[in-house]
């Protein structure tokens, strides 16, 4: 069997005074598009680091693709594509050359590195910046050229740590499109992003971790259906207070400007059984909506109910809020946005 | 797994080349200060003080620094160069390019010294271009009396100071550790390494206490490459001199296994 692209057990790392990861054990499987959601500080980035050789791990156990990080470190890296949280490019050549430099530590003669160089430049669209220096790109630029830099060794492993951090829709958009192509390709893909929006949209499994423990591990699906959908019902001749509904899973019923709210779990298997029971109760239905839970509700639950009203810092400055307006859910006002 | 070799393969030639193209590009950064500061050094000692001092060991004074002179250059830009690449690759933090990449840690080691002993070599040969023509403008050409030994030093004090280089730049925690080193360290050790005068000139116990400075078989070695003149056994200072650069190298792979000034 093959061996997972991921695997840890009981990692642990104490720096001089903090303890980021508390035995994390986590298993990614070869060809998964693999989403690590978690608070700041949680430990995302101390993770990807033990991974490449950049954190030295105080405990535990680490191995990529089958080989151990600290004894088959050269295996380990050679799997690996990073395109880490910080920017950190060799600022005194061209992006071009940082490229051909990346690809050459890796082990690919001049030629092919070249040739690589170019082809990751224009996967990204970035190619005319070919003898640019790294400082003088835009923002976005950076972001794409990050990816073009883990993407330039063909690894086997795609590891992203808040790849569309601060860039603009279009671009976030092109870049999913490039991962997941990549994705679909074979590459096995490991993401961290405080988007919730985008590890909805792309992961087959999230891990939410929260101070350095892992919190869950599921299919964005099976996350949403622990949240409550909400269901809003048109009537056409709506009563003053809520018809009584008796039906299992249903947790809400109330009426706002004479639409019928029903929040329940697993909303959407709900909605014939509810449009009969008011039917029986004299109710003509006109129209439905369905509004699923959404991942983002369930994961500021889980990490909340971990920390039970402690610090709440996750939400960098409208990246939730943000996140909750592309899922259009309700998650807006349910969601106490802290800060 | 792509092929990325043994440890000179590849990877090992990547980063070495582009070590080299870091200081060959910014020529004005790297290569004209030491010419400039070295044209002044002899313009001052070989011709403004140099007649009025005495010959040593029956070499005009110009002749006699001229290989001190090489050594200082050669050394310090070996040195500076690999703390510098270092400590600037780790402060801006994409030393991690090569770190995360399959180079083994010998490799990587490796690669940064030839880099920068190479440089020492070039400020070297650019120190005795300018002495020499110093030399045939103003008193007579001199040729090198013992070119296999003058090769033979300039590689094993060169690749020495490179690798002290490589523990300095993992040591240092911000800009001025740099300098401290060079001001507090090398200078020293250099101006009383028997650059500007000859051993036999100091009284004891100050010429049994200079013994100790590796400097002071350095300098005596590129002198006895350049001139045939040596206060020391040659053979011995460059066995001595063999043994502290593998050491040294020793050292720094095994910094760089452990990770020490690059991994949290
Ligand atoms: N080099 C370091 N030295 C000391 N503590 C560190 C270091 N790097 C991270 N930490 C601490 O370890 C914890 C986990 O940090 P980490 O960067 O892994 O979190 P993260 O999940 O990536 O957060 P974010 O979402 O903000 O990127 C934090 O408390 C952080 O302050
Ligand atoms: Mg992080």
């Amino acid at each position: 069997m093959a061996p997972p692209a991921i695997h840890t057990r009981d990692l642990v790392k104490e720096y001089a005074d903090v303890t980021a990861l508390r035995g994390l054990s986590l298993t990614v499987e070869q060809g998964e598009f693999f989403g690590l959601l978690g608070p700041n500080g949680a430990g995302k980035t101390t993770f990807i680091n033990v991974l490449v050789g950049l954190v030295r791990k105080t405990a535990g156990e680490a191995t990529v693709f089958g080989h151990d990080v600290e004894r088959d470190y050269r295996e380990a890296r050679d799997a690996i594509g990073l395109a880490p949280q910080e920017f950190n490019v060799d600022r005194f050549f061209p992006i071009r050359e940082v490229l051909e430099h990346k690809a050459g530590y890796h082990g690919i003669p001049a030629a092919e590195a070249r040739r690589r160089a170019d082809e990751a430049l224009k996967t990204v669209g970035i190619y005319d910046k070919r003898d640019t220096r790294f400082d003088w790109l835009s923002g976005g630029m950076k972001r794409r050229f990050m990816l073009a830099r883990a993407l330039v060794s063909d690894p086997d492993l795609l590891i992203l740590d808040e790849p569309t951090a601060g860039v603009d829709v279009q671009l976030r958009h092109d870049l999913w499109e490039i991962i997941n192509r990549m994705n679909d390709a074979g590459t096995t893909i490991l993401l961290t992003t405080h988007y919730i929006e985008e590890a909805e949209r792309l992961c087959d499994r999230v891990a939410i971790v929260d101070e350095g423990r892992k919190v869950e591990v599921a299919s964005p699906g099976d996350l949403m259906d622990r949240g409550t959908d909400t269901i809003t019902l048109g009537l056409r001749n709506p009563p003053a207070t809520p018809p009584e509904v008796n039906l299992g899973g249903v947790t809400d019923v109330s009426l706002t400007d004479g639409r019928l709210l029903v929040t329940a779990a697993r909303g959407s298997a709900l909605v014939p059984d509810l449009i009969r029971e008011l039917d029986e109760r004299g109710f003509e239905v006109t129209d439905v909506d369905i509004e699923r839970a959404s991942l983002e509700e369930v994961f500021v639950d889980m990490t909340r109910s971990e920390r039970a009203g402690g610090r709440r810092d996750e939400s960098e400055d409208g990246e939730v809020g943000r996140a909750a307006a592309g899922t259009g859910g309700d998650a807006g006002t349910d969601v106490e946005v802290s800060r | 797994m792509s092929t990325s070799g043994s440890v000179l393969g590849v990877g090992f030639r990547t980063l070495l080349r582009r070590e080299i193209l870091r200081y060959v590009r910014r020529p004005r950064n790297t290569f004209l200060p030491p010419m400039i500061t070295n044209v002044l050094y002899f313009a001052v000692f070989g011709i403004v003080l140099g007649g009025r001092i005495d010959r040593i060991a029956g070499f005009r004074y110009i002749v006699f620094i001229l290989p001190g002179l090489v050594v200082l250059g050669a050394i310090s830009n070996a040195f500076e160069n690999a703390s510098f690449s270092i400590f600037h690759g780790r402060w801006n933090e994409y030393i991690h390019e090569a770190l995360t990449s399959p180079l083994s840690y010998t490799s990587m080691v490796l690669a940064y010294i030839a880099a920068s002993a190479l440089r020492g070599i070039l400020v070297g040969i650019i120190i005795a271009g300018v002495g020499f023509v110093f030399l045939t403008a103003t008193v007579a050409p001199i040729g090198v009396a013992r070119p296999g030994y003058l090769v033979a030093f300039g590689l094993v004090i060169t690749v020495l100071f490179a690798s002290f280089g490589v523990v300095g730049g993992l040591w240092a925690r911000d800009f001025d550790y740099l300098t401290v080193m060079n001001q507090f360290i090398i200078r020293p050790l250099v101006f009383f390494g028997g650059v500007f005068y000859s051993l036999d000139v100091l009284p004891e116990p100050y010429r049994t206490l200079s013994l100790l400075n590796p400097m002071v078989y350095m300098v005596d070695g590129v002198r006895y490459g350049f001139l045939g003149y040596a206060d020391i056994d040659p053979n011995l200072s460059l066995a001595v001199l063999s043994g502290l650069a593998a050491a040294v190298v020793a050292l720094d792979v095994a910094l760089f296994r452990r990770g020490y000034g690059l991994v949290d």
